[in-house]
């Protein structure tokens, strides 16, 4: 069956064959892919989110920084950092910090997986919603946290007098905040309000 | 509709890519996380627990293992026991140190000290508290006393007892003088068991041992002595700076001198020295610097170590 698409790139209007499965339709102009809804939305979404979730538990577990500090030998994970913010009267940045760190992105990955999993399911398309409206509400905030990063770094420099080591935790962190950033950016909303013959297409 | 179709130019059809590969993603970040688990068991030594009578200025997860200058533990958690009488301290060895959980090793902890004479673990002022440990040869074993203090290194060296009325400025690694060089020094002092005196013992370097005969004149050298007589006038006289803090102990050999003196001799510690003593000067051959202190300066045999 033939159909008349519009390039996303370059916005040539054209038309298109139905193609085989493993097939793509490129535009005709720019060569760039023809796509329906976002390319592999669903599997992308679910495999970064996944892998995202597997970095979060080390993320959490394992120490951030290892400091040497004239001999000490003190090593921090992230709800370390945190709980010593809010014994030290910290109470907004604490906050800032186990909200932005700590929760959104856990919330981000697990709120997404249930969105790409539950998705051929007829029912809770109200509750799919309500979580994409929650991950809406809290990106922006997921995205302050690699400013936060940003600033523990360089605080980290100022010291010269201590020996930093950065540990497995941040390593696994970094790897969280990228692989949630790739999962947002892979998923493709309008899937959830197709109805299951429109995303066959 | 159907007539302005043909005008629209045709898309293309291409190839398109294998989107199981984004798999290997989640499965790369759980063979990662895997190794990072994997790491910490294998590459991890055993746990000792390491009890304390007093583990002052140990820090839970902070504080060192330390032997010979390197890391090898860390300290995990400080933990009462159930009697109240001592401190259980977890240690997570390296594997490398994994050898020195056997039995006979000797733990303790590093703490600054300000002695007279004699200052040692300065850096610990700064760096804080550390443990340390002279590895045994035993058993495997993960459960050990600490020791409160340095276990004294067993050396070749001529222990000897000195007893006198007082102590006096004596105390512990106050140097013992042969022609006011030291030969050795104090390692404690304490009343004998029925308290009319006070045994001090002393530790003669090996290298001096021979000029301990069991004829000398022990003296203490402590202090500063004031003479005044009708004829000489004041004669004051001290045998060095250290010993007027410190205290100290100065011995001579006559010239008609017997055997050298044994392990756990016992010497009179005279108050002054007489002055015939000091004239005493005979020729006593002495040992020569062990073999053992030689070899260190040779590189230990990597290949095959013990």
């Amino acid at each position: 069956m033939e159909k008349i698409v519009a390039c996303q790139t370059c916005g040539l209007v054209q038309q298109a064959d139905d193609v085989p499965k493993g097939s793509v339709i490129k535009c005709a102009r720019c060569h760039f892919q023809i796509f329906h809804r976002r390319v592999d939305s669903r599997v992308r979404t679910m495999a970064f989110s996944l892998a995202a979730l597997i970095f979060y538990i080390p993320a959490n577990l394992y120490p951030i920084v290892t400091a040497e500090y004239q001999g000490h030998h003190i090593q921090t994970t992230i709800f370390q950092g945190i709980s010593s913010l809010f014994t030290l009267h910290q109470y907004f940045i604490g906050s800032l910090m186990f909200f932005t760190s700590m929760l959104t992105p856990g919330l981000k990955i697990i709120g997404l997986m249930f969105i790409t999993l539950t998705l051929d399911w007829p029912h809770w398309k109200k509750a799919r919603t309500w979580v994409f409206k929650i991950i809406r509400i809290i990106d922006p905030w997921n995205m302050l946290e690699v400013f936060l990063l940003a600033i523990c770094v360089s605080m980290v420099e100022l010291g010269e007098v201590a020996t930093v080591h950065p540990g497995r935790g941040v390593f696994s962190f970094a790897a969280v905040v990228v692989l949630t950033l790739l999962a947002t950016l892979s998923f493709d909303s309008r899937l959830l309000w197709d109805s299951p013959t429109e995303r066959k297409l | 509709m159907n007539e302005k179709l043909p005008l629209l130019p045709k898309a293309q059809v291409g190839k398109g890519h294998l989107n199981w590969l984004l798999w290997l993603i989640p499965i790369a970040a759980a063979f990662l996380c895997a190794w990072f688990v994997g790491e910490d068991i294998i590459f991890a030594g055993p746990t000792v627990t390491i009890y304390f009578e007093n583990a002052d200025g140990l820090q839970e997860h902070n504080s060192l293992l330390e032997y010979r200058g390197a890391t090898i533990g860390e300290v995990g958690i400080l933990k009462l026991t159930k009697d109240r009488q001592r401190v259980a301290v977890k240690v997570q060895l390296d594997a490398s140190a994994a050898n020195i959980a056997r039995q006979g090793s000797v733990f303790w902890i590093v703490r600054p000290e300000v002695k007279l004479g004699a200052l040692s673990g300065l850096q610990t002022i700064v760096s804080g508290n550390y443990i340390t440990v002279e590895p045994g040869n035993g058993e495997r074993t993960n459960q050990f006393i600490g020791a409160e203090t340095a276990p004294i290194k067993p050396v070749q060296a001529l222990d000897i007892r000195l007893l006198a009325p007082k102590l006096g400025s004596l105390q512990p690694l106050s140097p013992i003088f042969y022609r006011d060089i030291q030969v050795g020094e104090v390692l404690d002092c304490r009343l004998s068991d029925d308290a009319r005196e006070v045994v001090i013992h002393a530790r003669i370097r090996e290298e001096y041992a021979p000029l301990v005969r069991m004829n000398s004149k022990f003296w203490n050298a402590g202090g500063i002595n004031v003479h005044i007589g009708l004829f000489s006038g004041a004669n004051i006289s001290a045998e060095s700076a250290q010993t007027l803090i410190s205290g100290g102990i100065e011995f001579a050999t006559p010239a008609d001198f017997q055997n050298a003196a044994t392990n756990d001799a016992v010497f009179n510690l005279n108050e002054k020295s007489e002055d015939e003593w000091e004239k005493w000067s005979p020729a006593i051959p002495l040992h020569s610097v062990p073999e053992a202190m030689k070899n260190k300066s040779t590189l230990p045999n990597l290949k095959n170590p013990r």
